[in-house]
């Protein structure tokens, strides 16, 4: 019965976002020790060590913490917008996992547009950082939220056009498609295509608002900038959030650049997984190691070099798919 | 899943869909605060791209949220942002007359659209339309780029004199600083 109801549509797509709902939890306790750890090691100092062996349960501490904290709306707030924004940041990213190829056979909706799936669904967190800066009615808030606007618009623009060369050379937006056309490591986009992977990769850095790009939340200069009012899971569903995010932005570079799940032995889960992973460690490498860069050097990268150079890119992928055809 | 079934999921999607428009229309129009309004216009655009699924066109559906939810209306609310709007209403010095005035004008945006739209369908009685196969992205472009170019030029033209008007604008308003 139970099997007969997973085989239809409808079911299939039901168990993928409750597995992935799971996923996504567990996911942000590892990402947390994950990232403190690393942020240790680079900096000198031994992270969390003190809960559980080796601070394993650290995460588990800080997740009850937060839960436990009270939820304040502060004075004079749009109580509305201000509740809403959390839920509208971290609502679509269980969608935009439902495209991803995890593994040959473990996808949670086959469909033709899934790349596009995805990138709709992550523009939705701009949105929510503009409702958290501005229901917050507080003046970092805004600030944050103002940047956030400018930050994530110009972004999307480089993102889009490395996303679409890889389109254009595989002629397809399904993620399964793109995947199947990489076979053995040669043929991996990363390797077809580096300037688009140079491209996407550090235009997802900056949609996802990690160090150097996190204008937003910039703690030294704006507080926490636009979730500077939020308290316990108010912030923790942000964090919850941002690290989701993570995951989506480097498995869809995982499926485009690297192949997916294909690998030099025993291709499957284990290798999507691991490249995921790998991904996500260099971002954090990333926010440990660069600098937070200036307002108007954020821009002038992405309007003076990555889209132009997003664009050759994408005349060039054109060029040649006319003459190879 | 049956023929049925999916029938009637479909009617409710589609209710579902339309509850979605109304509210959010209704929200743009009755909130007074700007920021609430286009949280109402992004719940009526959602609502749309929903009945575009419906309609089996899930590109032009993905295509709405990228642009209309992810970039407009972001850019909406930056508008919002730099402009520092008092919020609520001007008040009416005869009030009777404003009352009278908002009454008229009210019934005469209910009605337009009820005309038309029974004009419309005395004329060309609705039919139950079987579901269009879907579109593919294939199709789509060699539909822009071939029967359609001159109109996808021409949108094209309109977009680079917006962007080309916006810059010269920006450029003029640094020179009198």
């Amino acid at each position: 019965m139970i099997i007969e109801l997973l085989a239809t549509p409808l079911g299939h797509t039901v168990a993928a976002l409750v597995a992935i709902l799971a996923f996504l939890g567990l996911n942000g306790l590892v990402m947390v020790y994950m990232e403190r750890k690393v942020c240790g090691f680079i900096q000198l100092r031994p992270g969390p060590f003190e809960v559980g062996p080796r601070g394993l349960l650290q995460p588990v501490a800080d997740a009850l913490k937060l839960v436990g904290k009270q939820l304040v709306t502060p004075l004079g707030a749009d109580a509305l917008l201000f509740w809403l924004a959390p839920f509208i940041s971290f609502a679509p990213v269980a969608i935009c996992f439902l495209p991803i190829p995890f593994g040959p056979i473990a996808t949670g909706m086959e469909m033709n547009l899934g790349l596009l799936l995805i990138l709709a669904f992550s523009g939705l967190n701009a949105l929510s950082l503009v409702l958290a800066g501005w229901g917050s009615n507080n003046k970092y808030g805004l600030l944050g939220a103002a940047r956030a606007v400018a930050q994530s618009v110009a972004y999307e623009v480089p993102l889009l056009l490395s996303v679409l060369a890889i389109a254009f050379q595989a002629g397809s937006l399904n993620l399964s498609t793109i995947v199947e056309g990489q076979k053995g490591i040669l043929s991996w986009n990363l390797f077809v295509q580096p300037l688009a992977f140079v491209i996407y990769f550090i235009s997802a850095t900056a949609e996802t608002n990690r160090a150097p790009f996190d204008l937003p939340e910039a703690e030294s200069e704006l507080t926490a900038g636009f979730h500077t009012e939020y308290s316990g899971m108010g912030f923790g569903i942000f964090f919850l959030a941002e690290y989701s995010y993570m995951i989506v932005v480097c498995a869809v570079a995982t499926a485009l650049f690297l192949g997916g799940y294909d690998g030099p032995f025993a291709p499957g889960i284990w290798w999507f997984l691991a490249k995921v992973f790998f991904l996500v460690l260099i971002l954090m490498f990333f926010r440990w190691t660069f600098p937070r860069v200036r307002f108007d050097q954020l821009l002038n990268i992405c309007w003076k070099w990555l889209i132009p150079l997003g664009l050759a890119n994408l005349v060039a992928t054109a060029l040649v798919m006319k003459l190879v055809k | 899943m049956g023929e049925a079934l999916q029938q009637q999921l479909a009617y409710v999607g589609y209710g579902l869909y339309l509850l979605l428009i109304i509210a959010g229309g209704l929200a743009a129009v009755m909130s007074t605060s700007l920021v609430r309004a286009l949280m109402g216009l992004i719940l009526t655009l959602f609502g749309v791209a929903g009945m575009f699924l419906l309609m089996n066109a899930p590109f032009l559906a993905f295509m709405q949220i990228l642009i209309y939810v992810g970039a407009v209306s972001v850019l909406i609310f930056f508008a919002i942002m730099l402009t520092k709007t008092p919020e609520g209403e001007a008040g009416a010095e005869n009030m009777l007359e404003w009352i009278g005035m908002r009454a008229g004008l009210a019934v005469l945006a209910a009605l337009t659209p009820a005309i038309i739209m029974a004009t419309l369908i005395v004329k060309k009685a609705p039919a139950a339309l079987a579901l269009k196969p879907e579109v593919t992205l294939a199709q789509l472009g060699e539909f822009l780029t071939g029967p359609f170019v001159l109109a996808f030029e021409l949108i094209s033209v309109v977009l680079l004199a917006a962007m080309a008007g916006a810059v010269v604008l920006g450029f003029e308003r640094r020179k009198g600083k």
